[in-house]
This record gives structure tokens, sequence and C-alpha cells, in this order.
């Protein structure tokens, strides 16, 4: 048997050569099922040639050859193709070549997440788009990883190829100022990372193979753009939430929340990442993916949960809030303060946030409320908001911790 | 002992596959050839370059009989993804060879 290390040593140099084999196959090729069928095809050809004559000297360079060889054939097997095409249609002869013009972006893996997190596609087909071409997931993959079902996702793909091919959108030809794209591209990472974090439903709390995803996007991103700082900090970000990972369920599988994890299972090379990343994210100013971890970087350089700065907490919402109006923000800056000030202060803030269409469907802000009535000793409203949180939430460890809190305050009273 | 060869190819477009699921294909693959190894079963074998089509793979291997041959072949096509047709090169028994066989 080959070892799990040796297997996974495997998967990450095939993980890492998945975007460079796309692009440079893409660039040759220009389109993305072309580009995708070659990156494909080479690694079935190292599975032939590896597992007998063993792993080359550069199994980069191998792949690279290998793909860029398949991609060539299939442009010029398509090229006879449109010879033929050509002569009953003359609209095709107005595609663009393979190799049009320099490239405005230096490396091609980044070109490649831009187009995938075009302006043309929708949110979902962006992230969907992003995760098959760049991270090398299969649909399949996708589809578990959001609990969605798999033909919307393969719908999503295509429709998103299709968009790009109908309107002309090809790796030479779309040619975008990096800053300008950053935006979305660090939405659709970061959703990516959100979702396998905090899976939205299903039965299990976490989803890390999408949370080791965004991780992993985040890092190629601040690798390929240094310059820039809000990929920084949101690696900053991930990097502190993903330092918790471990702790964030119990051995029967419950949630635990941040004041029971055990702190010295927290990862520390994850969080002296986040530190390094912080400091490259701050001289590009307080923006909110900078707020936002700087809020994590509390919590995870926090000793223990008693010395938590919730002071510091309360303020750095208070910046986020200024910048970014948000209910979600609101909702948590309000936990903060009742962490800092007493649970009496922050429930008056919860009573404004109860009737915001945005947190109408959230759990959260009922699971919130119940807990700080239980601190003051309301338990019958505690027991009532606990239950509007139980009759909103999806996620099954979440649904378990509010079951317990309710039937403990119940048993209690 | 014989000696067969076992032709690979691959049947149909490869369903779409990730970096991590061709790590544990290549993995499973390259320890079934071990195995061919150390039990002194693999005598030689040729790998068609990517660019080519037809067969993917080829192996020279010594089995007892068809019937071994055979079981050989469809644990290599289980590990590998590959359609095998084997075929007798030799029988050590009378020297005689080849004879075509499925």
């Amino acid at each position: 048997m080959v070892s799990d290390d040796a297997e996974a040593a495997l998967a990450a140099t095939f993980r890492e050569e998945w975007p460079r084999l796309v692009a440079a196959a893409l660039r040759i090729a220009g389109d993305l099922q072309t580009a995708e069928d070659a990156a494909q095809d080479s690694f079935l050809a190292a599975l032939d040639k590896w597992a007998l004559a063993g792993m080359p000297e550069r199994p980069g360079a191998w792949l690279m050859t290998v793909c860029r060889n398949r991609a060539r054939n299939a442009v010029r097997d398509a090229g006879r193709a449109d010879h033929k095409a050509r002569s009953l249609r003359p609209l095709l002869a107005g595609q663009p070549s393979a190799d049009d013009g320099p490239p405005g972006i230096a490396d091609d893996r980044l070109r490649l997440i831009a187009m995938c997190c075009h302006p043309l596609l929708p949110t979902n087909a962006q992230v969907a788009l992003t995760l098959r071409m760049v991270a090398g997931l299969t649909t399949e993959e996708i589809a578990r990883g959001f609990h969605t079902p798999i033909p919307t996702v393969a719908q999503r793909i295509a429709r998103a190829k299709r968009i790009l091919a109908q309107q002309k959108v090809t790796f030479t030809s779309d040619d975008p100022v990096v800053h300008g794209r950053l935006p979305a591209i660090l939405d659709v990472i970061y959703l990516i990372f959100n979702e396998g974090y905090l899976a939205a439903a299903g039965s299990a709390l976490t989803r890390g193979d999408l949370a080791l995803e965004g991780y992993r996007l985040c890092c190629l991103l601040t690798q390929l753009i240094p310059g820039e700082r809000s990929p920084w900090a949101l690696r900053a970000l991930v990097c502190f939430q993903l330092s918790r990972w471990n702790t964030r369920t119990g051995e029967d599988g419950g949630l635990l929340t941040l004041d029971t994890q055990d702190r010295s299972r927290w990862d520390r090379a994850l969080i002296a990442d986040g530190v390094h990343a912080l400091t490259q994210a701050r001289p590009g100013g307080r923006g909110p993916l900078l707020l936002q971890a700087e809020l994590a970087a509390c919590h995870a350089t926090a000793p223990s949960s008693d010395a938590t700065d919730w002071t510091v907490i309360v303020a750095l919402y208070d910046e986020l809030l200024a910048i970014e109006d948000s209910p979600v923000v609101a909702l948590n800056r309000a936990v903060a303060v009742a962490m800092a000030s007493g649970p009496a202060t922050a429930l008056p803030l919860l009573d404004d946030l109860a009737s915001d269409p945005a947190l109408a469907r959230s759990h959260r802000i009922w699971a919130v409320r119940a807990d700080l009535h239980r601190r003051l000793g309301h338990t019958l409203a505690a027991l009532d908001d606990y239950q509007r949180a139980l009759e909103l939430v999806r996620n099954d460890v979440e649904r378990r911790y509010l079951t317990d809190a309710r039937a403990r305050l119940a048993a209690d009273s | 002992m014989s000696e067969f060869l076992l032709l690979g190819t691959r049947p149909a477009p490869p369903p779409e596959m990730s970096p991590a699921r061709a790590a544990r294909d290549l993995a499973t693959l390259a320890a079934w050839h071990r195995w061919l190894r150390r039990w002194g079963l693999l005598r030689s074998y040729a790998v068609r370059p990517p660019w080519l089509a037809g067969p993917r793979v080829c192996l020279v291997v010594r089995a007892a009989g068809p019937a071994a041959a055979a079981r050989l072949a469809a644990g290599w096509g289980q590990a590998g993804g590959y359609q095998v047709t084997v075929l007798r090169l030799c029988d050590a028994a009378t020297g005689e060879g080849p004879h075509g066989e499925r």
C-alpha cells in the first residue's frame, strides 16, 4: 500500500498543477471545456505512466508538456472541423486566435481566477466555476459541498461556460485590471470558505473540503499578487477561523462555543500565518475584510476566554458598522456588547434588530436573544426564543445544541 | 507459467477527475504494480506516448494459465480503470505461442 503521506503529497502536487494546466490549455485552446479536458487527460497520462515508471523528476513540467500537446491537438482537430464548416458558414472566420495579444495579468492562474469570477456570471456560477477550474473539484464534490443536486451544479457550470463563450470572453481577450476584479474574486473565495466553515444546512457543522479550498485559494491569491492588501486580510481571517477547526465540535459531534473550546488545541501555525497575513494587510487601510480579520485575531490570540478584550471587539464592530451597516454585523456587535457590558445592555439592541427583514429567516438572532434572556433569568422568554430559533435552524449540529440548551433550561426551571 | 500480454485501453471519455481523485487512483494503481513485481509476475511493460490514441499501457505478465491471467487482467482493469484485452504470448511448457485469447 502507498502511505497516506505519499498520497497526500501526490494530491498536493496535482492540486497545485491543476490551475496551471487549465490556464495553459486555455491560453492555447481558448475555451474552458477543451482546457478542462486537456488538463484531465494529462492526469490520466500520468496515471498510466507514473504508476509503472515512477514519478518524473519534474512532475509539473511533465504534466504541462502533455497538457499543452493535448490542447494543441484539440485546436488542430477543431481547426480541421472549422475548415469544413467555414465553407458552409463564413461567420466562423471571426474567432480569435489562440495567441492573441500580450497578457495583462502576469500569471495565467490569476487570469483564470479572474475569468471564473467574470461580472457577466451570477455569483453561484462564479463559485462553481472557480471550484471546478481553479481548485479542480468535480461537479459531484461541489454539489456535495453545497448540498445542491449534482445536475444543478453541472447546469451552473455549463451555463457559465456558455455565457462566456457567447459573450466572446476568452482567456486572452478577458484582460481585467486585477484591482477591479478583486472584490468579486474575494467574495467568491469567502463564500467558498464560509460554506465550508459553517455549513448552512445538513448533518455536519462544517465541510472541511470547502473550507480548505477557500484557504488554499487565499494562499494562491496572496502568492500571485502579494502587493494587493485585501487578499492578505482575507487570508488572515481564514487562518484565524481555521485555527479553531478541530475544537468546534466535541467528541460526540456537539457544538462547542468559543468559551468552551480547548484553546491548547488551536492550530498555532495557522494563527502565526494569520498574524503574518494581518501584518501584510494593515497598510491597505481599514476596510471590512481587515476589520473582520482584526476581530478574529482578538479571539485567536487571547490566551483564555476570560482574557478576551471585549471592549476592543465592540470598538472594532463599531468601526465595521460605520463602513458596512449590516444587521448581521449589528447582531455580532450586540453579542460583543453583552460580553463587555452585560446582557441587560445588549438586549434592547436585539429588540431593534428582531424586526429586520434580513434576519427574519435566521435562527441566530433568536438563539442569541434566548441566551441573553437566560443569563438575565427571564426563563419563559428564553424558552420562547429558543423555540423560535429551533423553528428556523437548518443545520443539524446547531439544532442539537439549541435543543439541549432549551431542555436544560426547562429542566432547571 | 506462461506469459501473457495485457493491453489496457480506456473505453470511454473519462469522468471528471479531481486532483485528490487522481492521486488516489495513481496510488492504488502503483500499489497494484508493486504487488505484481513483488511476486515476480511483471516481466515488462510499455506505455504509449500520451498523444497517441489506442491502448494506453501494455503489461507482459506471468500467469499459471488463461484463468489466472484473466484474474490479473480483471484486477489491473479495476485498479487502473482500463478495459483489458489478454493475449497469450508464450506457453512455458511447450514454448509455443502466440495464441490470441480474450
